[in-house]
């Protein structure tokens, strides 16, 4: 009986590939794809001029490049005499907001805005400065944005259509273009930067947050509906618990990720640190462009590190209130 | 005297085989109204077409106006053509308990309980998360009926399956409800934990002379804990009686497969 047994089990193991349906293949559709993607990669690999010779080849110039960056030169960060201090005003008196003579506020003003902005550590600061206050100004626009371009929050299909529409289209043109635009109604500076990050980040969180909000467990919404709950009660209540970890990772990773665009519009006057670094590149001043690029690299860093400190003490801490 | 009365209620998703096939159903005031039907029989719909968190596509759910309007208090309400502002008056005094618990697993076991009082505040207030000291004390001592006292200021994902199900029935509890409505409370809980659950719904249903609409999966709990039962089958109420009447013939019924 029991050898009886396992000569059935033998042959049912045998036996289960015809038991089973067949395995559905392919298709020469599969291949078809796959061949259009071939060829769509080897197109793009032409147009992009790609010679891994030629990078070889150059590798040694790379080396007499990052060379001339040696060692870099922190003359202009640390010598008190490039930040041209005003005279008459004592530090603690530039540095804080102490009460000062007419005209040495005056002075003090015009060295804040104009004088401390052109150093490499003002720069700096002005770069951090944008990518906050474009981060923080972006949340509040996508905050309501996220909530109305997702299906199931919005209160209409045709204003979730809408809003989805001109997000897209908006998310669509570069930061730099975005910048270029402020340039011309702003004039120069950190400013029209700032707006730059400020339009392009609206959009970008307003598309995450949406995505967030509509992967959220519907069963909770389901049950603060059943209490009797209005609209904005659900959305606090049911919604933003749900989304509240994901909308913080998303903020605080486009601040860092500002902070990069922002040292780049620097390129189009829109301020921050990339003026002084392509102003160095270009006048071939490679180790104080080492200075400058490794200031910025500490910053980023700092601001990464900073980010998920922060990130880790919102999302693990037990209820808000 | 009747709490509800569900008259010919009809569902459909779509163009498919509809889910609810006329459904005739009268709910006593006090009961505990046990609903036995397989998945996909229609009971999970039946439930959430009372308080509309799904819309019915005919027939009529009847509740007296007087439970959740304290003027006139004679005339019936079809709960189907109530408007906005009713519909609120109304969920707020029907508590509904889930299969998933459906408690804010990011929000302490206080605050999951708190937003049962949603239906009683304003928007502006409720959103800024202020409860006053008196709903504070109401909470707290709804979870003390619950036994989850000593857990209120805990992080729910820090509880148990069955602890959350408890902070659900909390959570309800807030809400002052008539009527309970639960969806399969304890398909998601061992058997040991299953009658915990039970045993604590039916205490403060009886206490606080809630009627409940109960679904189970199980015959055996339900007749253990159902003042009556109501058999459903592919859409339809096959039985509604006490649980002495359902007899073998009945129970296969209900339980058959499809097979038209």
């Amino acid at each position: 009986m029991a050898q009886h047994n396992q000569t059935r089990a033998q042959g049912s193991e045998r036996d289960i590939f015809l038991e089973a349906p067949p395995q559905p293949s392919r298709g020469s559709g599969y291949y078809v794809r796959l061949i259009c993607l071939l060829v769509v990669l080897w197109w793009a690999f032409e147009g992009a001029n790609f010679r891994p010779a030629e990078l070889v080849q150059g590798i040694p110039q790379i080396a007499v490049t990052l060379g001339r960056m040696l060692p870099p030169d922190f003359s202009k960060v640390m010598d008190s005499a490039s930040y041209y201090f005003p005279e008459n005003i004592s530090a603690p008196k530039l540095l804080l907001p102490l009460p000062l003579s007419a005209e040495r506020s005056v002075a003090k003003k015009r060295w804040w805005n104009n004088t401390f902005p052109q150093t490499i550590v003002g720069a700096t600061l002005e770069t951090i400065q944008m990518a906050l206050a474009g981060t923080f100004l972006a949340l509040f626009v996508a905050f309501p944005l996220g909530f109305l371009a997702a299906r199931n929050t919005t209160p209409h299909p045709l204003l979730y259509h809408a809003i989805r529409l001109v997000m897209n289209f908006i998310r669509t043109i570069p930061d730099l273009a975005l910048g270029l635009l402020f340039v011309a109604a702003v004039g120069l500076g950190a400013f029209a930067g700032t707006l730059a990050l400020f339009i392009h980040t609206s959009t970008v969180l307003g598309k995450l947050l949406s995505e967030s909000v509509e992967n959220i467990d519907e069963g909770v919404v389901e049950a603060i509906r059943a209490t009797g709950a209005g609209y904005s009660q659900v959305i606090t209540f049911a919604v933003l618990p749900q989304v509240l970890p994901d909308l913080i990772s998303f903020t605080l990773y486009r601040l860092e990720t500002n902070i990069r665009a922002a040292s780049v519009l620097g390129l189009i006057g829109a301020g921050g640190i990339g003026y002084l670094m392509n102003t160095s590149f270009r006048t071939f001043q490679y180790q104080e462009a080492a200075a400058i690029v490794l200031v910025l690299i500490g910053l980023v860093m700092a601001v990464d590190y900073t980010s998920y400190r922060l990130r880790r003490l919102i999302v693990l801490s037990p209820g808000e209130s | 005297m009747n709490i509800l009365e569900v008259r010919d209620l009809h569902k459909s998703f779509g163009p498919v085989t509809p889910v609810l096939r006329g459904i005739n159903l009268k709910v006593n005031q006090g009961e505990f109204l046990g609903i036995i039907g397989l998945s996909g029989s229609g009971k999970s719909t039946l439930l959430r077409c009372i308080n509309r968190l799904i819309e019915p596509t005919s027939g009529e759910i009847l509740v007296p106006r007087a439970l959740f309007d304290a003027g006139d208090n004679t005339a019936l309400a079809d709960v189907r053509h109530l408007k906005r502002h009713d519909l609120r008056l109304f969920r707020r005094k029907v508590g509904m308990i889930f299969q998933q618990f459906n408690v804010v697993k990011r929000f302490t076991v206080i605050e999951n309980v708190l937003s049962g009082t949603l239906g009683y505040q304003s928007s502006l207030k409720s959103c800024l998360k202020l409860f006053t000291s008196e709903e504070k004390h109401q909470a707290l001592s709804n979870l003390k009926r619950v036994g989850l006292l000593a857990h209120a200021y805990k992080r729910t994902s820090d509880l148990s399956g069955g602890e959350e199900q408890r902070v659900a029935i909390a959570r309800t509890l807030m809400q002052r409800p008539t009527i309970i409505l639960a969806d399969e409370p304890v398909s998601n809980l061992d058997p040991k934990l299953s009658r915990v659950i039970l045993d604590i719904l039916k205490a403060v249903c009886r206490e606080d002379g809630i009627t409940a609409v109960v679904s189970l999966h199980t015959m055996e709990l339900t007749k253990e804990y159902a003042d009556r039962i109501v058999g459903l089958s592919r859409g339809q109420l096959i039985f509604d009686g006490p649980a002495s009447d359902l007899n073998q013939g009945i129970v296969d019924e209900i339980y058959r497969e499809d097979s038209d």
